[in-house]
């Protein structure tokens, strides 16, 4: 554990260091002077993705109701990678985080439910190229999620409260293509929780007896039999130089199964959003530092 | 190249496939899907079915008898309330657009021992204070006087400080919370706070832990904190008047309560209630509220069938008492108060 967490303390604070920081004054010494060589040879930019989200959801909810509410779902995300000094062409680190709100209705239109959601994820990948041009991501992310679906009309239990930490494994699957001199980068990215954490009242359990300080049984230890989760997003990422343009389909997939309760979510949403600074894919003129790594691809 | 990438694809299908685990019952909405669905959620999550020695799978079978194809939304309305009144439970309704079902025999069954005109006219005298939704007064012999109709509302602090500030030079307090039908139940905590100088166990609950008839947790006991020590408190006698329209948060106010040795129950034996009721709802989209958590009172005792007066404290108001101006319970109650001394320090001002 100790271990994870000096591990995520490192990779946050190497991320906040871009390769802007070269431009301090520092001593004008030998083995600074090949340091700094060395650093302007090279920048690894952050590449921040920041997008709109609206689809459609679908829950179960059995502590609520055993129907399924549907309706619509908007959320915005930013994910923010980049390149890692000690392993540039290999090792990529990221965060993401999303929110999302949602406004369903029962089958019969008769009530209504409305949810809050928000997710936060910080990991390690490694890449590999693949023949014909293919990239294959592989890594890990550890992260915490959590929200409430609020069922209006309900009176001792009126709320699903969701929350959720655990380790994730993340891997994508991405190749370049062009049309016309339009250079796309085709993405498929998954992340597959496959333990973790995760909160549940029991069967017929108030939240005022928890209030009450009843808290036994709450958290239950999450894998795929009893949470699968998964968070499929292919998008292609449309490349101008300075700044790109993703659009795509997120299929995300919550399930939970706990003293008897059921939780299911299901969201497919159109995803567009905006890479300030592009993702490298389009050819630039040379410039210092003469090698650029980009995180995306 | 391509072995890899068909891995990758079957990974991702086999996962897609976890998704699809613990699937529910799928009911369909007509006439038979919406009557089963209300028979399955009530099976599952009612949690009196022992206490009330009710066979749910007969009675389940006897009102599905009655619904054919040709059965209207409205008579399956009408045919799902009978069946819910076989609960006979305050707590249980089914809602619509059009009616909300309700068993009413729990109070309609029995004597009011209660009415409003009568202690505003011949008691109050049409002179009253009210807040937060209380009604006070110091009656004559300087015995305290607060009614309290309904906990619906959450029961301001600075207005019990007040409300009990004002009635302080008093023998003793009546608390009357005959008709209240309940509401919060965080107002008999906010209540009991004023009565008790450290904590106690003022009753237990219990949750389903299942679908099954039997899956119930470990008690859980709820505890009442005294009051800050800035609020004003009443460290004297308490006679609180109850009668069988007292349901659901007053009988749990009347349960606590009883177990204080300063308070005696006056009156009638509450209505019950003692069942804290989820919600659910039925393919066509109407709503049903039913008993899912038992409380329980100090004693472990389950609270569902009322709390009875103390001993020796059962008293009725006829009606043609009441009619009369004449309130037996009320009268009761003051007889008890009548010779307990005054507070030390307002003796004085009595004489």
């Amino acid at each position: 554990m100790n271990r994870l967490i000096t591990l995520f303390l490192t990779g946050a604070s190497l991320f906040l260091t871009t390769a802007e920081a070269v431009a301090t004054t520092i001593p004008d010494e030998p083995e600074n002077r090949e340091r700094l060589k060395e650093e302007m040879s090279e920048s690894r930019p952050v590449t921040g993705i920041y997008s709109l989200e609206l689809g459609h959801r679908d829950v179960l909810a059995t502590y609520l109701s055993p129907l399924h509410y549907t309706g619509s779902v908007t959320g915005v995300s930013g994910s923010w990678s980049k390149a890692m000094p000690f392993s540039p062409e290999k090792a990529v680190m990221h965060f993401d985080t999303r929110m999302s709100f949602s406004n369903l209705l029962n089958p019969a239109g008769t009530a209504t439910m409305i949810g809050l959601y928000g997710s936060f994820n910080w990991g390690m990948s490694w890449r590999h190229k693949l023949p014909s041009e293919f990239q294959l991501t592989l890594g890990g992310t550890v992260g915490i999620e959590g929200g409430a679906y609020y069922l209006l009309r309900n009176g001792n239990n009126p709320v699903e409260a969701i929350a959720n930490t655990g380790l994730a494994i993340r891997g994508s699957l991405s190749r370049p293509i062009k049309i016309g001199k339009l250079p796309i980068l085709l993405r498929d990215e998954v992340s597959l929780p496959f333990f973790g954490v995760f909160f549940s009242p029991e069967y017929g359990e108030t939240y005022y007896e928890i209030y009450l300080g009843n808290h036994k049984g709450l958290a239950h230890a999450g894998w795929w039999g009893n949470n699968f989760r998964i968070d499929n997003l292919l998008s292609a990422t449309l490349d101008f130089g300075r700044t790109s343009m993703t659009i795509g389909y997120r299929y995300e997939a919550y399930t939970q199964w706990a003293c008897q309760l059921n939780t299911k979510i299901h969201t497919h949403s159109f995803v567009i959003g905006v890479v300030p600074g592009g993702i490298g894919l389009k050819k630039r003129k040379p410039h210092i530092p003469a090698s650029t790594v980009y995180s995306l691809y | 190249m391509k072995q890899k990438l068909l891995t990758y694809l079957t990974v991702l299908m086999m996962a897609s496939g976890f998704s699809s685990c613990h699937d529910e019952p799928d009911y369909t909405n007509d006439i038979y899907g919406n009557f089963d669905a209300l028979w399955d959620i009530v099976d599952k999550r009612y949690c009196f079915f022992r206490e009330k020695d009710i066979d749910w799978q007969e009675i389940g079978q006897t009102y599905r008898a009655q619904i054919t194809p040709e059965t209207t939304s409205i008579e399956l309305f009408f045919i799902c309330a009978a069946m819910l009144d076989e609960l006979q439970d305050g707590h249980v309704n089914l809602s619509s657009r059009y009616d909300t079902s309700y068993y009413r025999k729990w109070w309609t069954d029995y004597p009011q021992d209660f009415n409003m005109r009568t202690l505003e006219e011949h008691y109050l005298q049409f002179d009253w204070l009210t807040t937060s939704g209380m009604i006070y007064k110091q009656l004559p012999g300087e015995i305290a006087y607060l009614y309290f109709p309904s906990f619906a509302t959450p029961v301001g602090e600075i207005s019990l400080d007040y409300v009990l500030a004002i009635l302080h030079n008093s023998r003793g307090l009546i608390i009357d919370i005959r008709d209240n039908g309940g509401g919060l139940l965080t107002n008999v905590g906010t209540f009991v706070g004023r009565f008790i100088n450290k904590k106690i166990t003022g009753g237990y609950m219990i949750h389903k832990t299942g679908p099954g008839h039997d899956d119930f947790s470990e008690p859980y006991p709820i505890e009442y904190e005294p009051a800050d020590s800035y609020r004003v408190k009443w460290d004297g006698p308490i006679v609180l008047l109850t009668n069988r329209s007292c349901f659901s948060a007053a009988n749990d106010f009347t349960s606590v309560m009883k177990s204080l040795p300063q308070v005696k129950v006056v009156g009638a034996r509450t209505g019950g209630g003692g069942g804290l009721p989820f919600s659910s709802e039925l393919p066509i989209g109407w709503s049903v509220r039913f008993s899912a958590c038992p409380l329980m009172n100090s004693e472990m005792e389950c609270t569902e069938f009322g709390i009875d007066p103390s001993p020796g404290c059962e008293v009725h108001a006829k009606e043609e008492d009441l009619a009369l101006g004449k309130d037996a319970i009320l009268d009761f109650a003051i007889d008890m108060l009548k010779d307990y001394p005054l507070p030390e320090g307002d003796e004085d001002k009595s004489n």
